[in-house]
């Protein structure tokens, strides 16, 4: 408490400080135009550097602005066209022509707070990326369009369902906490929102992240901001970086009216090899109810007296085209005194693996209203309905697995509405029937007040909030009552699910302003930030339903519920200096303290801060004139961590099995949260350089960063015999340092033609440098495999975040406190003339990638236009689920030697060359031996090793051709504007992975087991036609 | 200009006032800070019932009651499983019951504080006879992030000392009374002070072969023991919550499979190991579809049988198997038959009439008819005469009796499994040399988390009372 007064006092202190400039007022008037055609510009923001004073041109390009003093420097800035400083000296009147920008947008980035802030000023990397480029990815989640477009940004898809959600981590993994949530903060228009993913309990069904709520379309801009520096200001949620978006407003001028719509198909992009020789059955035989898939004989024999008996190419077959429509249509103007922007958005997308879909509808209001020079206010509104039916898809591609490939799977449904098998479930019919349907109904909105009673000062407030409810419903079909039925369910089950969250977000801030001499300027922001989030979830379930397909909860004759409710609260105070010398030196100072409600009362309240320099050195010594712009970046940097509400000490829980009999048991909770527990801290320092090239034609930016996080609060795992199992404590250290560049140019650039590159290429080095004495690992997550196959992704002191421990061969020469597996020494054969397993723990592989990058190009041509992006990872290795499964039914296509005889590669114990020769086949060889079940499933689906392989790949994310309709063309039509293009995505994937898209993997974008694919909703690739209009 | 400073001024000052309110947010709205005594004895008694399920779906392999239907399944070839959530289970019970008796010292609740001695005793005991040494002083109350561990022999003393207490403690005052928060007595304490003294006989005998034993001391503990199948420790299981073997038969139904009968249970009752036919095997398994009773062999897998209608399983609704049958936690037959062990060597009349009356206790149980009862009890190869019964006799028929309870192992171990026609599975895990496995891995979990404590030892090394 005492701490709190202090800073609030200070705050009062700073209240009473005086602006000690008292300059002469006088008015400057103008018109700006364009350099393209001479015509008025209106919108064109001018700010008196160095005061809060400024305006806007109004529809003809006029303004007037009172200003003091001749020294003042007037900027004039508009998107799309390069800004100019002007210093006004004793003209009344300033005529400007604005000259196009070539090289973009990304002058002036969005910063803390909704804060429009010039790169140049910055002493840390900050990257922007502006609407075309988000639009053109096609992607219906905000966060996909990400992919490959900023340095240090890893964007994993988790799959290719519709809807479903994608994972983004900057700069890499910072907490040890297997549970943690290792994403950046998302920001819309100033307010923090909710980006959570969801998961369904039981089968993987992949659920969105809430970002995907939000329309790409109407998004302006987004710049991420990587670096603690960078998010200090938005305290502890940022700790992991922040992804700052702003949305379209409207513009002062002519009503204007944007339609575009697109279609858009999609298929699996890259299947398994897999074989077509042999059929339904085991040990070679054929058997046609076998449980057993392809194990049988081969098909062509069995064709001779069963004719209809094929290899039916059911992986191929059993996926649908998916279809996806999207229509966005928005309309925005506005003059001098308001803007007004809105729009409604619907997609509908049907996926590949039949019945799954998801649909979105949002519809947005925002405006402004200035009421005077001193007072303005803005808001906005956006809704959005959103959800599907999500396909268990795991346990679909687990059905698949099981499927036999000589028997049709599309052919899943007998008349009376029974499932057709010939014993095994078929996963088309488990799809359509044992459905899980989200519907999300969210509003995100905002209000600000910036009110500016002298030039000096300036007064600003938003509140924000952020609600969603989410209603969930599952599905699963017990028995019809119809003799001979092969249900899901012997019971069946209803679950009902309801979610309600609601974010509420209130910032108060001041901002000062003072020039202490023409080089020197200041600016002051002092403000007070709190915020809360209160979630609340009640689950129902239903079994054994007295009425077959009649689901209602008050029929079940077996009833469970479960509530779950969550309220955190922070307020934060926070100071931030910025100095600005020359116009070449910027310095960039925050302080920020945060209380939580998370943590304990003594340790809650707590202070950090950053340092931020940058010096563009083009602007203060002499240089070679092909360097049009330098600049070295430097900043230290802290944030400060708490931690999810109600954990701390001991608590009881009564087990959702109960009431039992009218009885509520309990037990006592197995976390144990340190009631000294204190808030984490991360450190981070990053070292920059930036330039520019050949008048802008080309520019290269380089990043070093190290961050290390301490006192990390994770829950360490702790012998159930303490009477815990989890002990969430301080503890633990991991290291994060790695390099980003990023290299753009304008190669060409003539009236007729242009070429626009860009690319980023970053490498990121993990080290777990500490976790608590006396604990060995972190588990982070498993996946089976088969007979001692199962990985399990573990966390060591002293190595990498994301090593995947299995079983593997036993080589010859293995040094035995190697943690790692060394594939370079000779594997040992047994006796039996097979690979010798052994079931000790070694890292196969890691599946955090080394490097990270991508590439973007544009061209135009007249009013062609042609895009392509292609991004990378390398240096990471996955668990294949798949590839284990498919071992083990015999339907890789290297399970076609089943009829073969092989010596295996190797060693016998004594060092001797293996020369015995085996045979791979089940049952009774050739040779009279009897190999039993056969290699792959006796010896290989058994060893881990088989099954981590690599996971790097290179993708066309997407290209684009699209055709602007020429002016001339368009005269005769209401339309200003016509644009056709079609473009397509993920067509090219370069991968050594054998299987489905090695980006997919099961545990959605809220866990961090992503090295483990599980058997993930196969990547698609998709092809759209686009049709934009403009009114 | 003014105003504005008075409006932030008062803003700052509400702020400053309730922040420390606004703040205080964190108390767990979805986990009580306290539990009451009586959830905590309900939560107890149900998940001791099912710890003794737990171990018995594990030994149940072991001892040959049950065999994988897929080759070399782990249970059945002896295989070093981990068992990380048995160990959890275990340890989270005598946590809860550890909370349990502290609040009824505290409370005066002596019928709370005996009832909870003797389950901590039970589970106590259970966990020693599968792992060994275990944490204990250093346990449950976190004074330690990485407890050591006990030996096991001074853990059954502490077993001993529990039994003891619990059953002085159920015989005094109690400011609280036990009620239908008690899922296995439904708060009849003189059941409880016979389930304790019952458990106590039952521990004393797993020592048979030490020097602590005396054969005299049981028979005493005896005397105050159960008297009847009345007194069976027990949990009737829910509709809301299926007897868990019940589940087993129908996830089995329905080709989730598991619980298929182990060939050497079969021919102990169908005339092939022994002459007799025993009326109970159509009351405890299921039949093929042909109506005849097959087993699998452990280890060997179902070879060509498919999934269902070939061999025999648990199915559904018998009396194992009854969505709410009652899982047995200590019975009187299993009473009779301690009772028969003890006596054997000093009073082999009354050693001969305990077995008896244990066979004939179980066939109550399961409701064989009269005649059935009576043609089996009085063929001679059962009812051979008290001069001529043996420790096999009493073990084969108590292995009968004690169906899929863990009990079973620790006989089997101290019998050296020699029940009749026993042989080592098929696909015998490598590690064991041919010989029977003695005791349950340390899971993995366990290694993990407190390695440096965690004995170094393999299936073969015994517990102390089978040394």
């Amino acid at each position: 408490m005492k701490k709190n007064f202090t800073y609030c006092l200070l705050m009062l202190l700073l209240l009473q400080f005086n602006g000690a400039v008292i300059a002469q007022q006088s008015t400057v008037n103008g018109k700006v135009t364009s350099a393209e055609d001479q015509v008025g510009l209106p919108g064109v923001s001018i700010v008196a550097e160095g005061t809060g004073t400024g305006t806007v041109t109004d529809l003809d390009g006029n303004f007037s602005l009172n200003v003091s003093g001749t020294n003042t420097v007037l900027v004039f800035s508009y998107i799309g066209f390069a800004t100019q400083s002007i210093t006004l000296g004793n003209q009344q009147t300033l005529n400007v022509v604005m000259q196009p920008e070539a090289k973009g947008l990304d002058e002036f980035i969005v910063t803390a707070f909704g804060i429009s802030q010039e790169k140049k000023s910055l002493g840390y990397a900050a990257q922007n990326i502006d609407a075309e480029a988000i639009t053109k990815t096609k992607q219906p989640n905000l966060v996909n369009s990400l992919q490959g477009q900023a340095a240090g940004v890893q964007v994993t898809n988790s799959g290719g369902a519709p809807g479903q959600s994608a994972r983004i981590i900057i700069r890499g993994i910072n907490s040890l906490d297997p549970g943690a949530n290792n994403q950046p903060l998302f920001v819309v228009d100033g307010v923090p929102v909710d980006n959570s993913t969801i998961e369904s309990t039981g089968t993987p069904r992949g659920l969105s992240n809430r970002m995907a709520d939000l329309n790409p379309n109407d998004v302006a801009s987004i710049s991420v901001l990587k670096g603690a520096a960078a998010t200090a200001l938005y305290g502890v949620r940022a700790a992991n970086g922040a992804v700052i978006v702003t949305t379209k407003k409207g513009k002062a001028g002519e009503v204007r009216v944007n339609y575009n719509g697109s279609v858009g198909f999609e298929t699996v992009n890259q299947l398994p090899k897999l074989q077509d020789k042999y059929g339904q059955g085991f040990s070679g035989e054929y058997q046609p109810s076998s449980f057993w898939p392809s194990w049988g004989a081969p098909i062509a024999e069995v064709q001779q007296t069963v004719s209809d008996h094929k290899y039916q190419d059911n992986w191929n077959r059993v996926f649908n085209t998916g279809v996806q429509l999207d229509n966005n249509i928005s309309i925005s103007g506005g003059n001098e005194k308001a803007t007004f922007y809105g729009s409604f958005g619907n997609l509908q997308q049907e996926g590949i693996i039949p019945f799954s879909s998801w649909n979105r509808t949002t519809a947005k209001l925002s405006g402004s209203v200035k009421v005077s020079e001193k007072f303005d206010f803005s808001g906005s509104v956006n809704y959005s309905n959103s959800g599907g039916n999500r396909v268990p898809h795991d346990r679909f591609m687990e059905r698949m697995m099981y499927w036999s490939e000589t028997t049709d799977v599309r052919d899943y449904i007998n008349e009376d509405g029974t499932m057709r098998t010939y014993s095994n479930t078929n996963p088309i019919y488990d799809a359509r029937f044992a459905t899980y349907e989200d519907n999300v109904n969210r509003v995100i909105g905002n209000i600000n007040f910036n009110y500016t009673p002298t030039e000096w000062l300036a007064f600003s407030y938003r509140l924000g909030n952020d609600f969603y409810s989410d209603q969930r419903t599952e599905i699963t079909p017990g028995p019809k009552g119809i003799d001979g039925e092969v249900p899901l369910s012997s019971t069946g089950y209803l679950e009902e699910t309801r979610i309600n969250s609601r974010d509420l977000t209130s910032n108060f801030f001041i901002t000062l302003k003072k020039q202490f001499s023409p080089d020197l300027n200041t600016s002051l922001r002092l403000g007070n930030d709190i915020f809360e989030r209160k979630y609340d979830r009640v689950t129902g379930r239903g079994e054994n339903f007295v009425i077959p397909d009649f689901y209602n909860l008050s029929v079940a004759s077996q009833i469970f519920a479960s509530q779950g409710k969550s309220i955190r609260r922070l307020v934060g105070y926070y100071g931030d200096l910025m100095m600005d010398y020359k116009n070449y030196l910027f310095l960039n100072i925050t302080g920020r303290n945060d209380i939580s409600s998370t943590l304990p009362k003594d340790n809650n309240s707590f202070f950090y801060s950053s340092f931020n320099l940058g010096y563009v050195f083009s602007e203060n010594m002499e240089l070679p004139s092909w360097l049009t712009f330098g600049k070295l970046r430097a900043s230290w940097a802290q944030v400060g961590k708490d931690t999810d509400a109600h954990i701390l000490g001991s608590t009881y829980v009564s087990p959702s099995i109960f009431p039992l009999n009218g009885q509520v048991g309990f037990t006592r909770n197995s976390v144990y949260g340190d009631l000294a527990l204190k808030p984490e801290q991360t450190t981070s320092i990053e070292f920059g350089l930036q330039t520019a090239f050949l008048d802008n034609r080309a520019n290269f930016d380089v990043t070093y960063y190290k961050s290390n996080a301490k006192d990390q609060i994770i829950p360490v795992p702790v012998s159930d015999a303490t009477g815990y199992s989890s002990y969430i404590t301080n503890a633990g250290e991991i290291q994060n340092t790695g390099f980003e560049f990023i290299l753009g140019g304008s190669p060409i650039e003539n009236s007729d033609f242009s070429w626009n590159i860009s690319a980023n290429l970053s490498i990121n080095n993990n080290e777990i440098k500490a976790i608590k004495e006396g604990i060995d690992e972190i588990v982070v997550g498993s996946q089976y495999g088969y007979a001692g196959a199962t990985v399990t992704m573990k966390l060591l002191e002293g190595e990498a975040y994301g090593n995947i421990f299995g079983s593997s061969y036993q080589r010859l020469g293995t040094d035995p406190d190697n943690l790692f597996l060394d594939r370079s020494l000779p594997v040992i054969i047994g006796a039996n003339g097979f690979p010798v397993r052994t079931g000790t723990q070694l890292i196969l592989g890691n599946a955090v990638p080394k490097w990270i990058g991508g590439v973007r190009n544009d061209f135009t041509y007249k009013d062609f236009e042609f895009s392509f992006l292609i991004d990378f990872r390398t240096g990471l290795e996955q668990y294949n689920q798949y590839a284990n499964f498919l071992s083990a039914f015999g339907k890789n296509e290297f399970t076609e030697a089943r009829e073969d005889f092989r010596v295996f590669e190797g060693v016998l114990a004594d060092g001797s060359t293996n020369t015995k020769e085996v045979w791979l086949g089940q049952g009774e060889g050739p040779d009279g031996v009897d190999y039993g079940a056969g290699y792959w499933r006796n010896h290989y689906r058994t060893t881990s090793e088989n099954f981590v392989s690599d996971a790097s790949f290179i993708k066309l994310r997407n290209i684009t051709l699209g055709y602007n309709l020429n002016p001339d063309l368009l005269e005769r039509t209401p339309f200003r504007t016509a644009r056709v293009s079609v473009a397509a995505n993920n067509i090219i994937l370069y991968t050594p992975w054998d299987g489905f898209d090695p980006e997919s993997f099961s545990a959605g974008a809220g866990g961090n087991a992503i090295g483990l694919t599980g058997l993930g909703y196969p990547g698609v690739q998709s092809f759209f036609f686009n049709l934009n209009l403009g009114l | 200009m003014k105003a504005i400073y008075t409006i932030l001024g008062l803003m700052l000052f509400l702020a400053l006032s309730s922040c420390e309110d606004f703040l205080d947010v964190n108390e767990n709205p979805n986990n009580p800070q306290d539990a009451p005594i009586n959830g905590l004895m309900t939560n107890a008694t149900y998940e001791t019932s099912l710890n003794v399920q737990a171990i018995g779906s594990i030994t149940s392999n072991y001892v040959q009651y049950l065999a994988s239907p897929n080759p070399a399944g782990a249970s059945d070839i002896m295989d070093a499983s981990n068992y990380s959530g048995l160990w959890f289970d275990l340890f989270n019970v005598m946590t809860d019951l550890t909370d349990l008796m502290e609040k009824a010292e505290a409370e005066e609740a002596g019928h709370y504080l005996g009832a909870g001695q003797i389950l901590m005793a039970l589970n106590l005991g259970m966990t020693v006879d599968v792992f060994g040494n275990v944490p204990y002083t250093e346990g449950f109350d976190f004074s330690s992030v990485t407890p050591t561990y006990d030996d096991d022999q001074a853990l059954y003393s502490e077993v001993f000392s529990l039994l003891d207490q619990g059953i002085q403690n159920l015989s005094g005052n109690t400011a609280l009374s036990l009620g239908g928060d008690d899922f296995i007595f439904n708060g009849d304490v003189s059941s409880w002070i016979k389930f304790g003294n019952m458990l106590k006989a039952r521990f004393m005998l797993h020592t048979k072969g030490t020097t602590t034993y005396d054969a005299q001391a049981v028979l005493t503990t005896l005397a105050s023991g159960m008297t009847s199948n009345e007194d069976d420790a027990t949990v009737v299981f829910f509709e809301q919550r299926f007897n868990p073997w019940a589940q087993v038969a129908i996830n089995n139904e329905n080709l989730l499979l598991g619980g298929w009968i182990s060939t050497q249970f079969i021919e102990a009752l169908d005339g092939t190991s022994y002459s007799t036919v025993d009326p109970r095997l159509s009351l405890m398994i299921g039949a093929t579809d042909d109506g005849e009773y097959i087993g699998v062999t452990n280890g060997a897998g179902r070879g060509n049988a498919p999934e269902q209608g070939a061999r025999s399983t648990l199915i559904p609704d018998q009396y194992y198997t009854y969505e709410d049958s009652p899982l047995l936690i200590a019975t009187y037959a299993e009473q009779k038959f301690i009772e028969a062990e003890v006596a054997l060597e000093t009073d082999p009349s009354r050693a001969y009439t305990a077995y008896l009356a244990g066979i004939e206790a179980h066939m109550d149980m399961l409701e064989v008819g009269d005649d059935e009862k009576m043609d089996y009890l009085n063929n001679p190869e059962v009812s051979m005469g008290a001069s001529e019964l043996t420790l096999a006799d009493i073990m084969k028929e108590k292995w009968v009796a004690l169906f899929l309870h863990p009990e079973t192992w620790n006989d089997a171990r101290r019998f050296d499994y020699a029940y009749k026609d026993m042989t080592l599975p098929e696909n015998l895990n490598g590690n064991l040399n041919g010989q029977y496995i003695r005791r349950l891995a340390y899971p993995d979990n366990e290694v993990s988390r407190n390695g440096s404590n965690v004995p170094d030892v393999t299936l073969l090394d015994r517990i102390w009372w089978n040394d």
